[in-house]
């Protein structure tokens, strides 16, 4: 369903043994979702987990845990009740075009003999943007760059 | 972060031009001088060394003069910043599951702390 770009994304599987309604709730439930989401001793706060597409997921991130700062302001494009969740910073809550898109991620839930299958699969921004296409005008992206990379590396082989 | 973006679109800007390339691909045999580097190449010398100086300054390759001579060493550096950033998400990711496993898995086999 999600096409893998090796280049740009990276997936997780895990399972977890504990059942799927629970892990769903973990990550849908505010105040549980703030005891997991930022490494303690930071603090996270969950500003808006508004579960449905066109929802804003917004978190709060705090050293101190008087102010907090930005850490995710997002979009949900997908909520299937204790299956999926897609979210992008691409987008604001309300489809409003975000400035600094940098990721999609999807995350499936899935019934497991020891548990629940967890998968995150992680889509990144390609770095073909307007300062690159400026200055070098036919860049076009990690894709390529990596193929070049990957064909540089291959050169100093014996 | 925002100091490492600019690290990195450095690096690949300096990789996006075919003589660079080249130069990286021979220099990946050992340190080489700024004209040996030039040899292969049909292209006055000063463009030549605005090639050399773009990645110096993207961290690619080192120069020292030696005498009168230039001599280019390649950098591993930014081949490990490439990897790193994919590698750095990964961390977040993984990390990130550790926690909510850990929050899961305790919340299950305890009463949830409120």
């Amino acid at each position: 369903m999600t096409h893998v770009n090796p280049d740009l994304d990276l997936t997780l599987t895990r399972i977890i043994r504990a059942p799927r309604q629970v892990v769903w709730e973990a990550w849908t439930d505010p105040v549980k979702l703030e005891q997991w989401w930022i490494p303690s001793p930071a603090r996270c706060q969950v500003q808006e987990l508004d579960l449905r597409p066109g929802g804003a997921f917004v978190t709060l991130y705090s050293e101190d845990g008087e102010f907090f700062g930005p850490h995710v302001s997002g979009c949900f494009l997908d909520v299937v009740e204790g299956e999926r969740l897609v979210f992008t910073d691409t987008l604001h809550g309300g489809w409003r075009p975000a400035d600094a898109p940098f990721m999609t991620a999807v995350i499936t839930l899935r019934d497991h003999p020891e548990g629940t299958e967890y998968r995150a699969h992680v889509m990144h921004k390609s770095q073909d943007d307007r300062d690159n296409h400026e200055k070098m005008g036919f860049y076009d992206g990690w894709g390529t760059v990596a193929d070049q990379l990957a064909a540089l590396v291959e050169q100093q082989e014996p | 972060m925002e100091q490492q973006a600019t690290h990195l679109n450095d690096i690949f800007q300096a990789l996006a031009d075919p003589t660079r390339r080249a130069v990286l691909g021979q220099l990946r045999a050992g340190p080489a001088s700024v004209s040996e580097l030039a040899q292969p190449f049909d292209m006055a010398l000063p463009s030549f060394m605005q090639h050399i100086r773009v990645l110096e300054s993207s961290g690619w390759i080192r120069t020292r003069k030696v005498g009168r001579v230039r001599v280019c060493t390649i950098e591993e550096e930014p081949i490990v910043a490439i990897e790193g950033w994919l590698a750095e998400q990964r961390e977040v990711w993984e990390a990130r599951t550790d926690r909510l496993e850990v929050f899961v898995t305790t919340a299950t086999t305890e009463n949830t702390p409120e």
